[in-house]
């Protein structure tokens, strides 16, 4: 085995320490729609780093291992298209009976 | 060469033992996101339905403890991949750095502990203690249970963490790992890895929602 120097593991965390600055700091300007996109694309790009560096997918592991990965990525994609689309969908439609009778005395 | 040492019978070679401690863990962690994947789907679905009310709940989290406990988290993974690193090589401060890695944990537990406690004194905790008045209290209810059961969640494999770390410190104190054996520090550290990168999702899904408001 033979790892990455010191060095890059402590780049690698002054990165993801500088993106939470930044995520932070970009929720408290007014971005409209883009807060939620910047939020989950900065997060995304934490969790790369830290999949390729901290848990070595991309020097100590073989491809069988990344595929093992990207299933896992690609279930829960498939959780979120087939229910998301049925939710995104669906006309909620109160029942006129919404609220129950209140008991009678 | 103590038996731990040795390869497995049923490999031929050091790296193919690796190679399927590495998918098995990994096998694991999948199934873990399978387990918390139906939780962030409960949230996808409160925000893009119910959007004004998380935003309004999301204001009343404790922004500045959040931001506070990811540092600490992503510190902590760290100095859990220096301790893995390390017990590759065979270095010392394998004990060290997962002792540093466990102290990490616990302080975002504790720090996770007071934020629970603001928010009991807050009365934002159903089923047990909650009270908010507005247009968008059953929004801002639904909120608060998906926090404290994800965030709860977390904690509870965070703690499994912590056990483990301070585990393999002992064993590590007792000179059990070094270049010819150390899966349980490199397998312990994916599971460690894991359990930040869910919370580097949780942290902007939590804290972030509309906050220049």
């Amino acid at each position: 085995m033979n790892p990455a120097p010191v060095r890059t593991y402590v780049l690698v965390w002054a990165a993801l320490i500088a993106l939470l600055a930044l995520t932070a700091a970009s929720a408290f300007v007014n971005l409209g729609a883009f807060n939620s996109v910047a939020n989950l694309a900065i997060a995304a790009a934490k969790a790369l780093l830290v999949a390729a560096f901290f848990m070595h997918l991309r020097r100590h592991a073989s491809a069988l291992v990344r595929v093992f990965a990207g299933a896992a990525l690609f279930m829960l994609a498939l959780l979120f298209a087939l229910s998301g689309a049925d939710y995104a969908t669906r006309h909620i439609a109160p029942a006129a009976w919404s609220s129950p009778p209140s008991p009678t005395p | 060469m103590s038996v731990a040492h040795r390869i497995a019978e049923q490999f031929e070679t050091r790296e193919q033992q690796r190679e399927a401690d590495s998918l098995g863990t990994w096998v694991f962690l999948a199934t873990e996101l399978m387990f918390f994947g139906p939780l962030f789907l409960a949230y996808f679905y409160g925000r893009t339905h119910y959007g004004e009310g998380f935003a309004v709940a999301s204001g009343r989290t404790h922004v500045w403890l959040g931001t506070a406990n990811t540092a600490l988290l992503l510190t902590s993974s760290l100095t859990m991949a220096l301790a893995v690193r390390a017990s590759w090589i065979g270095r010392r401060g394998v004990t060290l750095l997962l002792a540093l890695t466990a102290a990490l944990g616990v302080a975002f537990l504790a720090v996770k502990g007071i934020e629970y406690r603001k928010e009991w004194d807050e009365a934002l905790v159903p089923p047990f203690r909650f009270v908010f008045a507005g247009e968008h209290a059953r929004a801002v209810e639904v909120f608060y249970w998906l926090y404290f059961l994800i965030t709860g969640l977390h904690a509870l494999h965070l703690t499994i963490g912590i056990g483990l770390v301070l585990w393999l410190a002992l064993r590590a104190r007792r000179g059990d790992f070094g270049p010819h054996y150390h899966a349980p520090v490199e397998m312990t550290g994916l599971y460690w890895h894991f359990v930040d990168v869910l919370w580097i999702f949780l942290y902007p899904l939590i804290y972030l929602l509309e906050r220049w408001r």
